[in-house]
């Protein structure tokens, strides 16, 4: 490693012909932290780790790591380590000449070579695949000789793209938590980026949330889920969805449709807002917003309910109901505490 | 049942047809190599007959002896080749993975160099090179070889570097390859195949070359294509040396189109798809 | 502004590498292809006779002027139409039908293709001087055996005019045809099975198949094997030369082979020069158009 790993973008452009992919980002990456890219595609998140690789120029701004300027700095000379979401194996190469290749190029003697490359190859459970081509491995197992790859020359920096994506669902799960547990035990700052809000909340230490070229909150997982800066964050963090109720916020409730609903906040004068709640959050009970059940998802330990409520489908998640069916008609309540409120225009969080 | 059986056997005779009407005049040739002139011009034609090896030892080492021209195209077959390979393959690499300024109007500008007929250019060849005193000469050949099998192997090479994904080289520069090294070391094993079908066709071009090699050649440099006349005259054919020069000017392509079949036919097909290809 | 700082690394250093790989390629074909071409243009505006040399001098359009009341030059060019269509088309048509029956035998194909590359990768001079003598030749070429065992007699295949033509039509389909069967065979194994499954269960015959899935599926591969066969043939020139050498007369002159004769035979440069640029004026054209013709489908 060559420094400790922080990074810094200050108010970074790219612009492609007439389109503009990241309208001047602001990020700051602790050393050490595993730093999660989250956003829908299309939001400009690879974009932004392809300039931390140096694969893109930049339109506008700087970048910084460990405090000096790497914004016009050649890929190769960033001394960062990337894992590409295809792997980009060389298919030509065993997995020993494969994660050897970066030590070559700086002119590493082969036996030091050959010792490295051992041990990074046990840090990701491949020790026995190294006389193999990519060609003869299996998906998993490509993913960690990427990683293997990346690991090997100690970079300051790791960056990777989505790398889970083209694991199946139960590989998925497994390699989400040998990733996590491997990042603690190299102590390196990661830049991770990914479009599963699932796979952010659970790796990251703070996540940046994209949103059409800018970033729209940066915070912890928990920061982020329970205190969503922006409708479209609280939208896109959590599933079910966010349920998103437009009402009339006076006092300490906001009313929809004729029902005022408590909330713990009071309005500083009456507005109209969205009133936000988490599908976890809102349950069928004594009172509270009329609706008419639709249809129950059971999923054995829970369930989701489609219900109709307020000219919209609301969305309920919690323990089974069997008792309920379609067609019910029963009121919607919610703990005042866990609602969220946002201004109905700029979505910004109240 | 029945019908398809019939059917079967009618495709498979008419399949016959079409691979005896293709393979047959070779092997007639072949045959024809082998027999005494007097045989030759026998009808009905002779079926069994008393093989000699008379006409090849006449075509390799009698009076007019090919040997010196089988020499010639080598050379400069594998010259072209060479030559060709060597300047080729950087300028598709750049052509199919670089940005540089003017990128698309290089490319048009060589694919339409691969429309020029050769009768176009032989005529400014000879004067070129009769003034520079290249004519008949190793080098003037090669040099006017290049105009046919420059564009066209760059622009196999093209597709085949067009194949390999996009990161190859973004994982090398990240791992402190550089340019130069990424290309030598990850991206030129990956497309060994299709250097080797360019290869293969522009050693196939050069070697069969006729027109530049009876205009440009002369008494020095004369290829085999060229030296096939020294059977035919106005008096007389010579028949069956014809037959075994014939066989032995063809024997290194018909060589090379039988063991590299697969590469052949990959190449016409890829070439054909891509765009551009003389053959 | 910082558009100019960020050019001398990243894409500054792309763009002379990608120039030095790309320059000696560029250099190469200006010198082989732009310089001649250039002088050619220039040679065609001269008067170049070597056989009358006191006569040289600037012509103007003084060459293309004569072309238009040379009943050579507008036989050559019907020869060149005549024969660069009924090859090509010929080529398609046999090599399509053979490649669809050949798609019925997946076993015999390797043998196929052997027999398909001999065509290809002989010399055409060779094949030109094959077909003159063992093939065509009266009374011993194979299709004169042929036609006598058949009781219609032998024929001056490449003396007589009409019969000198076809014959040589026949020795270029001959030899390229293989390439279309080739091609066409490549791209009819990538067609989908599943799409003539559908097909059949909507009650499609053979014929229709053909016509609404097969045929439009691979024409993209039919176009470029008729443009690419095309430019071969208008610059077929040592086939001819050998099996005819563009006789009788003029019988098989197209205009490649006019344009050689008036330049090497004639030592009339100057003209043969203008032949040679009206030839490929016209290969460009057509090339062009038939690249506007696959772009716009």
């Amino acid at each position: 490693m060559t420094g400790p790993g922080s990074v810094r973008f200050e108010g970074v452009v790219k612009r492609h012909g007439e389109t503009t992919v990241l309208h001047g980002i602001d990020l700051a990456i602790q050393p050490g932290e595993f730093f999660v890219l989250l956003g829908p595609s299309g939001s400009g998140k690879t974009t932004a780790l392809r300039i931390m690789a140096g694969l893109e120029t930049v339109s506008g701004g700087r970048v910084l790591m460990d405090k000096r300027d790497v914004t016009h700095k050649e890929p190769g000379e960033r001394d960062v380590a990337m894992v590409f979401q295809s792997y980009a194996l060389y298919p030509h190469m065993t997995v020993a000449q494969n994660i050897g290749f970066p030590l070559k190029m700086v002119g590493v003697k082969a036996a030091a070579i050959a010792q490295q490359v051992a041990e990074a190859a046990a840090k990701v459970n491949i020790g026995h695949l190294l006389e193999r081509k990519p060609g003869q491995l299996s998906g998993g197992q490509q993913q960690r000789c990427a990683l293997a790859r990346a690991i090997v020359r100690q970079p300051r920096l790791f960056l990777l793209d989505e790398p889970l994506s083209n694991l199946d669902a139960k590989l998925r799960l497994e390699t989400r938590l040998e990733l996590h547990a491997l990042q603690r035990t190299l102590g390196t700052t990661t830049v991770y980026v990914t479009h599963d809000q699932e796979e952010a909340m659970t790796l990251a230490d703070r996540i940046a949330v994209f949103m059409e070229g800018r970033i729209a909150q940066v915070g912890t997982p928990r920061e982020v889920f329970s205190a969503p800066q922006t409708m479209t964050v609280a939208s896109f963090v959590g599933t079910p969805q966010m349920n998103l109720i437009p009402g009339r916020w006076e006092g300490s409730a906001v009313t929809v449709a004729g029902h005022a609903l408590p909330v713990s906040r009071t309005a500083p004068g009456a507005r109209d807002v969205m009133l936000g709640v988490r599908p976890s959050d809102l349950w069928i009970g004594s009172s509270g917003l009329p609706a008419r059940i639709e249809r129950i998802e059971d999923l054995g330990d829970s369930a989701i309910i489609s219900l109709t409520g307020n000219g919209q489908i609301l969305k309920s998640k919690g323990d089974p109901q069997p008792s309920r069916q379609g067609g019910d008609e029963v009121l919607l309540t919610f703990a005042p505490a866990t609602a969220h409120l946002f201004d109905p225009h700029s979505g910004a969080r109240l | 049942m029945h019908r398809s059986a019939i059917r079967q056997i009618a495709l498979a005779a008419v399949a016959g047809v079409g691979l005896a009407v293709w393979v047959f005049p070779v092997i007639w040739g072949l045959l024809t190599s082998f027999k005494a002139e007097r045989d030759v011009l026998a009808y009905p034609p002779v079926w069994l007959f008393k093989p000699t090896l008379d006409n090849y030892r006449e075509v390799l080492f009698g009076a007019s002896s090919i040997l010196p021209n089988l020499w010639s195209s080598c050379v400069v077959s594998v010259l072209t080749t060479l030559l060709t390979m060597l300047i080729a393959i950087p300028a598709a690499y750049a052509l199919a993975r670089l940005k540089y300024p003017g990128k698309r109007a290089s490319g048009f500008y060589v694919l339409a160099t691969q429309m020029l007929p050769p009768v176009g250019l032989i005529i400014p060849y000879y004067l070129a090179l009769q003034r520079i005193g290249w004519l008949d000469s190793y080098s003037g050949l090669t040099a006017t070889y290049l105009t046919f099998s420059l564009p066209f192997a760059i622009w196999l090479m093209v597709s085949y570097f067009e194949d390999i994904p996009l990161e190859m080289e973004e994982a090398a520069l990240l791992d402190r390859a550089g340019r130069l090294r990424t290309l030598w070391y990850v991206i030129l094993p990956q497309v060994r195949g299709g250097i080797a079908v360019a290869a293969i066709f522009v050693f196939l071009n050069a070697w069969n070359e006729f027109m530049f090699a009876v205009v440009l050649g002369g008494n020095r440099v004369r290829p085999v294509t060229v030296a096939m006349f020294n059977f035919i005259s106005v008096e007389q054919t010579q028949w069956s040396k014809l037959a075994a020069g014939a066989m032995l000017a063809m024997a290194p392509v018909i060589l090379i189109g039988i063991l590299a079949q697969r590469h052949i036919v990959k190449g016409l097909t890829f070439g054909a798809v891509k765009g551009g290809g003389r053959r | 502004m910082a558009q100019l700082l960020s050019a001398p690394t990243l894409e500054a250093q792309e763009r002379r590498f990608a120039l030095a790989l790309f320059v000696p390629a560029l250099a190469v074909l200006l010198l082989t292809t732009t310089v001649p071409l250039v002088y050619l243009v220039w040679n065609s505006l001269h008067r170049l006779d070597l056989g009358m040399p006191w006569l040289s001098g600037f012509a103007g359009l003084g060459n293309y002027t004569k072309m238009g009341s040379d009943p050579r030059f507008w036989n050559s060019l019907l020869l060149t139409l005549i024969y660069t269509g009924s090859t090509v088309v010929l080529q398609v048509l046999i090599g399509l039908s053979l490649a669809m029956l050949v798609m019925q035998f997946p076993k015999g194909q390797g043998i196929l293709r052997i027999a398909a590359i001999l065509p290809i990768v002989l010399a055409p001079v060779v094949v030109g001087l094959f077909w003159r003598t063992l093939v065509l030749s009266p009374d011993f070429g194979l299709v004169d055996l042929v036609t006598r065992a058949l009781g219609l007699g032998s024929h001056n295949w490449l003396g007589d005019p009409q019969l000198a033509l076809i014959s040589v039509i026949a020795i270029h389909t001959w030899q390229w045809t293989p390439f279309a069967f080739l091609v066409l065979l490549a791209s009819l194994a990538t067609l989908p099975a599943d799409v003539y499954e559908a097909a059949r269960l909507d009650r499609a015959g053979a014929w229709q198949r053909f016509r609404h899935i097969t045929l439009p599926l691979i024409r993209p591969a039919i176009v470029m094997v008729i443009i690419l066969r095309m430019m071969t043939a208008l610059s077929a020139f040592a086939a001819i030369f050998a099996a005819t050498g563009g006789g009788p007369g003029s019988a098989t002159e197209i205009l490649n082979l006019y344009a050689y004769r008036t330049s090497f035979s004639e030592l009339n440069l100057g003209y043969g020069a203008s032949l040679a640029v009206v030839l490929m004026s016209m290969t460009l054209a057509i090339s062009y158009l038939m690249f506007r013709l696959r772009r716009a489908r």
